[in-house]
């Protein structure tokens, strides 16, 4: 094996895996159906004349009693699963390549087990124990140890330096290029050997890209020149607390200290993360996990935090874990009032300026301000002082303390330095992104928004509500010109859902729009919503709006009308005989 | 001693100086109060940071949308807590920057601390209480903003110690008849009372104008100004024409 050779691979295959995920013995004649196309079929099945790719018809006539079913990728991804941790428990690091094919280099655990045939056997007993027929088979490179794990039904182990030998005896449609092959084939070079036997320039010229890389794998090589990536590490961090921790600071010390940790191991291997994962795991067994957006930017102070905040903030809303809330506020029941150090921020201080120190608790200061100071209900005290609500309805179930922290990095990428916008116009100031994200902490990552605006007719249209923190979608602005648009001003209330309205003629009959925008009569009095209805003073309008008529989804047939009424102006919408109040000009 | 003070008199006249220049924008901590639109400006100059603006009636969402947008023309972030129905079209036509707006739909019962977490970051928080404020919250918001140099606006009740109270006290919207034309803009009275507008002051603006800005509404004050109103121009004899009347 040369250094830039292909790495030496082992190719563990079971055959007819679609069929035997389909539940067909391989002794019973069945087929698997992809399209109304064979796409696998059992050994019996083989022998009567059934081969992939044929119809089903064909299939059929040549095997009257064939077992069919369709195909389900997804169930073969799933059985296949405990195959791959067998061969895991060998070596660690397998890469499946599709459902009943998995690949892994073989020379670290070769060596581990005396050699590629000793390691061979061993996989395949593995494989074999759990009740599948199996091929394992080594060569240079995946292509050939697959084909190696093919040959005779069990594998073969093709020696260092002659797999081309190997593979030159191959077909050409072994290449799985169906044009290529048939190309080739007609040129009269029916086999791997041949078809490495052309000079590569000669190959490139003539075939492009894709016949160079098949050159490639015909040769004995890879498709394509290694490029070595970094292998998938963990970097996870995490820590237990023994006896569980029944006090945020404890948490939050440990964390600032992970933290530290998992941006040494990042740093080490060049990377930053998008997002981290803290995982809290409280004593009785709930896990409270919270996605928090990094872009490399946060301090380990700033991790800290916001551990802190997922455990006093944990949002109450549905469909989320009330784990914040509900474990600490119990576990906190004998330091709420006790040992505050520099600043008192428990229960008891509601009286003086409670809601700026609770609610500032986080972004303003850093944890040194906090230490020894802060409580588990804190700012859970205050939100509900703040609304004005009891303060009795904390469930207190018994949860204990915190019996572990991880930090988990999400979505490594390479550190490529971060470049701030040109003098900082659209880039969120530090205290602000605190701030943001603070909220965020409470409410949950959409409560806060920033708008994006882009093209639309009405006053409601191609607003985008992206959560700080998020990229605008990739075609927010379309700025194309919209003819039927409602002309500047825009309007200053713009309720989320338009309210009802009943738009009434001089006679008190509903005014209706006909096909051709015409009104029936002129609007003279407007109802919102059920209350008593007022007088139009003036009115222009209907504007037809015929929108998006090609998708029944979101088709929208509708005309507007613009009144005014005394001191204020609408904008009304008709669409299904129903006038909406879609905007008010306040 | 007359050696020192010749030495002394401009070092002590150029700390003076600085010391004038640091005072006169610290009200608030290292952050310069929130611009105003320029219309707006005969009603209040600027907003001192951590002021309390309270703006109330018909009107009061563009109003709100004309203080946000001179906060954020300013520079300023903003953030709209607890107000769904906030135009976001109409503060972007005032001058608003969308890229520095935040916007909160439902805060739900962490109202309060929702506020007070982003008047810690933002220039100018425009917030509507889901409930009526009781004055030991709004004193308690209000320290918090100034602590951190942010106006707060409200919409609807006014809370106690407001600072700026806008009113729209009359206007009617042009450009609409019977059947034809659209909405081109709205002549409107507005009234500035309160501490921050000495004894009450008015001004006749458009808002907002027929490009959707604020704009001082001159045609208003030029009767006030010695009553000189734009002459019609006399119509031209046409020689030809005889059944013109002048």
């Amino acid at each position: 094996m040369t250094a830039d050779g292909p790495v030496r691979t082992m190719a563990v295959w079971c055959p007819d895996w679609p069929v035997t995920a389909a539940g067909i013995d391989p002794d019973t004649p069945g087929a698997v159906l992809s399209k109304g196309r064979v796409a696998a079929c059992s050994r019996a099945a083989r022998s009567t004349g059934v081969r992939r790719g044929q119809r089903l018809r064909d299939a059929q006539r040549l095997c009257p009693d064939l077992v069919v079913h369709l195909r389900d990728i997804e169930t073969e991804g799933r059985l296949f699963e405990p195959v791959v941790e067998a061969v895991t428990a060998i070596t660690p690091w397998v890469e499946v390549l599709r459902p009943g094919l998995c690949a892994f280099s073989v020379r670290g655990p070769a060596r581990y087990h005396g050699g590629e045939k000793p390691l061979r056997d061993a996989v395949r007993d593995a494989v074999t124990a759990l009740g599948h027929a199996c091929g394992a088979g080594v060569a240079d490179g995946v292509f050939a140890a697959v084909l190696a794990a093919r040959t005779r039904g069990e594998g073969v182990v093709v020696h260092p330096g002659r797999t081309p030998d190997f593979l030159a005896p191959f077909p050409v449609r072994i290449l799985e290029r169906p044009e290529l092959a048939d190309l080739l084939g007609r040129l009269g070079v029916h086999t791997l050997g041949a078809f490495a036997a052309l000079p590569p320039g000669r190959v490139a010229q003539r075939f492009g890209a894709e016949g160079t890389a098949a050159h490639r794998l015909a040769g004995g090589l890879d498709a394509r020149p290694p490029a070595p990536a970094p292998p998938a590490t963990d970097l996870t961090v995490g820590a237990s607390f023994e006896p569980p921790a029944e006090r945020a600071e404890t948490v939050v010390f440990q964390a600032k200290a992970l933290a530290g940790q998992l941006h040494a191991g990042m740093a080490a291997k060049g990377l930053v993360c998008v997002r981290f994962a803290a995982e809290v795991t409280w004593s009785d067994g709930r896990v409270l996990r919270r996605l928090w957006r990094h872009d490399g930017a946060l301090s380990e102070l700033a991790v800290a935090e916001r551990v802190l905040w997922q455990l006093t903030g944990a949002p109450e809303g549905a469909g989320r874990t009330r784990a914040g809330d509900g474990g600490p506020g119990t576990g906190s029941g004998g330091t709420r009032t006790g040992d505050s150090g520099t600043r008192t921020r428990s229960g008891g201080t509601r009286t003086e300026d409670g809601a700026g120190e609770g609610a500032r608790g986080g972004p303003g200061d850093g944890l040194a301000g906090k230490a020894g100071a802060s409580t588990w209900d804190g700012p859970g005290e205050m939100a509900r002082e703040g609304s004005g609500e009891s303060a009795g309805e904390d469930p207190s179930d018994g949860a204990g303390g915190v019996v572990a922290l991880r930090l988990i990095p999400d979505h490594l990428v390479p550190d490529n330095g971060r470049q701030s916008a040109l003098w900082g116009r659209a880039d969120a100031s530090s205290r602000v992104e605190r701030a943001a994200a603070r909220v965020q902490g409470m409410l949950g990552h959409h409560a806060l928004v920033r708008a994006v605006l882009g093209g639309g007719r009405g006053p409601a249209d191609g607003i985008v509500r992206v959560p700080m923190g998020d990229l605008p979608p990739p075609t927010p602005a379309e700025q194309g010109p919209w003819p039927g648009g409602v002309p500047d001003p825009a309007p200053s209330v713009v309720p989320p859902h338009p309210l009802p309205a009943a738009v009434l003629d001089a006679d008190g009959a509903p005014v209706a729009v006909d096909g051709r925008a015409a009104v029936s009569a002129p609007p003279a009095r407007l109802g919102i919503a059920g209350a008593d209805p007022v007088d139009i003073d003036s009115w222009a309008g209907p504007w037809p709006c015929v929108e998006r008529w090609w998708d029944p989804a979101s088709r929208h047939r509708r005309a507007r009308l613009q009144v005014t009424s005394g001191p204020r102006a609408y904008l009304l919408v008709i669409e299904d005989r129903q006038w909406q109040v879609e905007a008010v000009y306040d | 001693m007359s050696v020192t003070e010749a030495q002394g008199q401009p070092r002590v006249r150029h700390l003076r100086s600085a010391v004038a220049a640091a005072e006169s924008d610290v009200p608030v901590r290292g952050r310069p109060a929130a611009a105003v639109l320029p219309a707006l400006r005969t009603l209040v100059p600027e907003l001192p940071a951590g002021s309390l603006v309270s703006v109330a009636g018909g009107g009061s969402a563009s109003l709100a949308a004309a203080l946000v947008a001179g906060a954020s023309e300013g520079g300023a972030w903003c953030a709209v807590v607890g107000v769904p129905e906030f135009g976001v079209r109409s503060a972007v036509g005032m001058g608003a920057d969308p890229q520095r707006l935040l916007l909160v739909d439902d805060p739900g019962r962490r109202w309060a601390e929702t506020v007070a977490a982003l008047a810690e970051g933002v220039g100018l928080v425009l917030t509507r209480a889901p409930a009526p404020v009781a004055p030991a919250l709004a004193r308690r918001l209000t320290s918090v903003a100034r602590r951190h140099g942010c106006v707060l606006v409200v919409a609807g009740t006014a809370w106690e110690g407001t600072w700026l109270r806008l009113e729209v006290t009359a206007s009617v919207w042009t450009g609409l008849a019977q059947g034809h034309g659209h909405l081109r803009g709205r002549r409107a009275t507005v009234a500035a009372l309160g501490r921050g507008a000495g004894g009450g002051r008015r001004a006749a603006l458009w808002l907002p104008g027929p490009d959707g800005a604020v704009g001082p509404d001159r045609t208003a004050e030029a009767p006030q100004d010695g009553g000189v109103r734009p002459v019609r121009a006399a119509p031209r004899t046409a020689g030809t024409t005889t059944t013109e009347v002048a």
